[in-house]
C-alpha cells in the first residue's frame, strides 16, 4: 500500500483533557498512523485505553492539544469555522448506540436528510428522492422514511444511522463500536453491510471496537491501543499468528473462541490488575506494570519503547518483541 | 447419575402489560446436577434470564409465574412461602449480575455489605464475620484483603467489584451460584480472569453454576452443557461439545455460523440471520424460529416442534434439523 498517498495521516496526536484540581487525563498521547484509500483499519483496545478520543480527534469533533491531522493532505487541525465544515462533509462517523445517537422527535427521513440540509445540498423532491434511495441502500423499507427511530429495532436504527453518515458521500468513515449495542444475530447483518457498501462505494473505515476477532475480520490492517499509546500495528492475518507486543498478545489469547475443544487447549496470557489511570500513567512502557516478560527497572519501567519496524509492515512497541510467543 | 440438585418443570412466566400478554418464559424444563456448570444462551428477549429470576422468585409486578414447578432438594420454589424463599435465596441458591457497580450499595464498606449477606442467614458474632469477608475476598483473589474489605465500591475497579459480588454470593457456601452476565460489563483481559476464577471456585467448592450470557465463547470457556433459548423456549440443549461441533437446531447453528472468530480465514463471509426476534406478545405460530429460518418446510409454520433426541444427551426442537437440512441443501457452509 505504501505506493499511493494515504487518505489519512495522523502525526504525533496528543488530547489531554483537564481532570480538575490541576490533573491531566492524557487520553492520547503522540500517536501517528496512515490510512490508505479503501482500506479497513481497526483499532482496538480496552475501555480507557482512548480509542473513541482518538476517532473524534480524526473526525474533528474534537480539537488536538497538539499534532497534525492531515485528509488528503490537508491539515484539519489548522482549519476553522466554514473551511473545516467543508471538509467534514468527507469524515463521517457511525456511533455505538443507535438508541442515543438518533434524535427521538425527528423521523428517520429527517434525520437522514439533515446532513444534506445542513450543507444546502438537494432540496425538495430531489432530497425525498435521495433520503429513499440511502434507506433502500442500508437495506430499509424506503417508504418508512416518515416514522420515528423508536419504530425500528437496533439493528435498523444502525442502519439509519449508516444510511445518515453515507449521504454527504463520504471518503472516510470512522464506526466507534458500531454493533457492540446489537445483539449477536443482528452484529452479523450490520458487518456484511458495512462490507458490501465499502465496496459500492469505495469508502475507508476507521473501525474502532474492543472486540478485536470482529476487527480482525472487517480490517485490513489492525492497530492495538494501551493507555494512549498505539502499542502495535500490522496487517490484521500477521497480527494474529505473529503478535510482536506483549499486549496484543494478552489480549487475543483472552478472547473466547466459540469452540470448547480449542478452548481447552489454549493457554490464557492472565494479566495482573487492570488498565492503569491515563492521569498518572506508569513511566516507561506504559504496559510494564502488567506485562508478564517485562524487565523491571531497566529497561521497561526507564525507557519508552518507541514504536518500530519489527517486520515489513509490522510496528510493535516492546523492548522484548521477540521474546512475545507466537503460538496462540 | 445423582440426583439433580435443581429441577425445573415447564416454566412459564408472563408480563401483564398494558399492551398485552408478554410470554416470556414459555415452557422451560431442565435439570442442573451437582457440580456442573450449565450455560443458559440466547439473544436479548428470549428469555434466560427471566428464567434465572423466576428460580429466585425475583419476578417483579407485572411478572408472574404462571405455571410449572422449580424443585430445589424436593421442595417446589413456586409454591413457597415469602418466608421460605428468603430462606434459599443467598444461602442456597446465590445470583450475581452483570453490573457490579449498580449491584453494590455505593456508601457501605465491601466488607459490610459482603457480613450483611452471611447475617441474614445467621448469627454471626461481627469478629469472626469480618475475618470471613476477608476470606471470602481472598478466595476471590482481591490483593491486600485485609485493608480493602474497608474500601467503598467506588475505590474498587469494574472487575474487583464483580470480584467482591461474587464472595458475596459465596459468603453462605450456596450449593448453586447463577451468574446472569457475569462479564459482559468487563473488558476481554479481566472478563478471562472471572471466568478463571469461577472455574477453579467451581472445582474447589463443587458449587453447581448456572452461567446466563450471549457469548457462544464464554460458554465454550467455562460450561460442560448449554440450553440455547430463543423466544422464551429451549430450542436445543446438550453437552457443550455436541452442540458447538453437531448443533442441530437451525438457531444455533446460524448463531455459531454469524459470529467471527478469531482463528478464522477472516474474508469469509459471515452467516446473518435475517429479521429480529418477534414479539413475545403475539408470537409466531409454529415454531418461533420459522419466520427467521432458511431450512423450513409447510410443517414449521403451523406445527410446533417439541424437543426431540437428536443425538447423545442432546435434543433440539426442530423438525428438520441440521443433519437434514445440509445433506438436502448441499451448504458450504456445513
Amino acid at each position: 500500500m505504501p505506493d499511493r498517498a494515504p487518505l489519512l495521516r495522523v502525526e504525533e496526536v496528543v488530547k489531554h483533557f483537564p481532570a480538575g484540581l490541576g490533573a491531566t487525563v492524557k487520553a492520547v498521547e503522540h500517536v501517528s498512523f496512515e490510512i490508505y484509500p479503501g482500506e479497513t483499519v481497526g483499532l482496538v483496545g480496552e475501555s480507557g485505553c482512548g480509542k473513541s478520543t482518538l476517532g473524534r480527534l480524526v473526525t474533528q469533533l474534537l480539537p488536538v492539544t497538539s499534532g497534525n491531522i492531515f485528509f488528503e493532505g490537508v491539515d484539519l487541525t489548522k482549519l476553522r469555522g466554514e473551511k473545516l465544515r467543508q471538509y467534514r462533509r468527507q469524515l463521517q462517523m457511525i456511533f455505538q448506540d443507535p438508541y442515543s445517537s438518533l434524535n427521538p422527535r425527528m423521523t428517520v427521513g429527517d434525520i437522514v436528510a439533515e446532513p444534506l440540509e445542513n450543507f444546502g445540498l438537494l432540496r425538495g423532491r430531489a432530497k425525498d428522492a435521495r433520503v429513499q434511495e440511502l434507506l433502500k441502500i442500508v437495506g430499509l423499507n424506503p417508504y418508512f422514511n416518515n416514522r420515528y427511530p423508536h419504530e425500528f429495532s437496533g439493528g435498523q436504527r444502525q442502519r439509519i444511522g449508516i444510511a445518515r453518515a453515507l449521504a454527504l458521500r463520504p471518503k472516510l468513515i470512522v464506526a466507534d463500536e458500531p454493533i457492540s449495542a446489537l445483539d449477536v444475530s443482528i452484529q452479523a447483518q450490520i458487518i456484511n453491510l458495512m462490507e458490501d457498501l465499502q465496496k459500492e462505494f469505495q469508502l475507508t473505515y476507521l473501525f474502532i471496537a474492543h472486540d478485536l476477532s470482529v476487527v480482525r475480520h472487517i480490517s485490513d490492517r489492525v492497530m492495538v491501543m494501551y493507555l494512549g499509546k498505539i502499542v502495535e500495528v500490522a496487517d490484521s492475518v500477521e497480527i494474529y499468528r505473529n503478535p510482536r507486543h506483549p499486549y496484543t498478545k494478552a489480549l487475543l489469547s483472552a478472547i473466547p473462541i466459540p469452540d470448547p475443544e480449542i478452548q481447552s487447549k489454549r493457554r490464557i496470557v492472565t494479566l495482573s490488575g487492570e488498565i492503569s489511570s491515563p492521569v498518572n500513567p506508569p513511566s516507561g512502557c506504559r504496559f510494564h506494570p502488567r506485562c508478564p516478560i517485562a524487565k523491571v527497572p531497566t529497561p521497561c519501567a526507564d525507557q519508552e519503547p518507541p514504536l518500530e519496524e519489527k517486520a515489513r509492515d509490522h510496528r510493535a512497541a516492546c523492548h522484548f518483541s521477540e521474546k512475545v510467543p507466537t503460538a496462540v | 447419575m445423582t440426583a439433580p440438585v435443581l429441577q425445573v418443570k415447564d416454566l412459564k412466566t408472563q408480563f401483564f402489560t398494558d399492551d398485552g400478554v408478554v410470554q416470556a418464559v414459555d415452557g422451560v424444563s431442565f435439570d442442573l446436577y451437582p457440580g456442573e456448570t450449565l450455560g443458559i444462551v440466547g439473544e436479548s428477549g428470549c428469555g434466560k434470564s427471566v428464567t434465572a429470576l423466576s428460580i429466585l422468585r425475583l419476578i417483579q409486578e407485572p411478572g408472574r409465574i404462571v405455571a410449572g414447578q422449580i424443585l430445589f432438594k424436593g421442595s417446589d420454589i413456586v409454591t413457597m412461602s415469602g418466608e421460605e424463599v428468603r430462606e434459599i435465596r443467598g444461602k442456597d441458591i446465590a445470583m450475581i449480575f452483570q453490573d457490579p457497580l449498580s449491584s453494590l450499595n455505593p456508601v457501605l464498606k465491601v466488607g459490610f455489605q459482603i457480613e450483611e449477606a452471611m447475617e441474614a442467614h445467621e448469627k454471626v458474632p461481627s469478629k469472626l464475620a469480618l475475618s470471613r469477608a476477608v476470606q471470602l475476598l481472598k478466595q476471590v483473589r482481591i490483593p491486600a484483603a485485609e485493608s480493602r474489605v474497608n474500601d467503598y465500591p467506588h475505590q474498587f475497579s469494574g472487575g474487583m467489584r464483580q470480584r467482591a459480588m461474587i464472595a458475596m454470593g459465596l459468603a453462605n457456601k450456596p450449593s448453586i451460584l447463577i451468574a446472569d452476565e457475569p462479564t459482559t460489563a468487563l473488558d476481554v483481559t479481566v472478563q478471562a480472569q472471572i471466568l478463571e476464577l469461577l472455574r477453579d471456585l467451581n472445582q474447589d467448592l463443587k458449587t453447581s453454576i448456572i452461567l446466563i450470557t450471549h457469548n457462544m465463547g464464554v460458554v465454550a470457556t467455562l460450561c460442560t452443557r448449554v440450553l440455547v433459548m430463543y423466544a422464551g423456549r429451549i430450542v436445543e440443549h446438550g453437552p457443550v461439545e455436541r452442540i458447538f461441533k453437531n448443533p442441530q437446531h437451525p438457531y444455533t447453528w446460524s448463531l455459531l455460523q454469524s459470529i467471527p472468530r478469531l482463528d478464522s480465514d477472516r474474508h469469509d463471509r459471515l452467516l446473518s440471520i435475517e429479521g429480529f426476534p418477534p414479539d413475545l406478545i403475539k408470537p409466531p405460530s409454529g415454531c418461533r424460529f420459522n419466520p427467521r429460518c432458511r431450512f423450513k418446510i409447510d410443517r414449521c409454520l403451523h406445527d410446533d416442534p417439541p424437543l426431540m433426541d437428536v443425538g447423545p444427551e442432546q435434543e433440539a426442537a426442530c423438525w428438520v434439523t441440521m443433519r437434514t437440512a445440509l445433506s438436502h441443501n448441499g451448504d458450504k457452509r456445513a
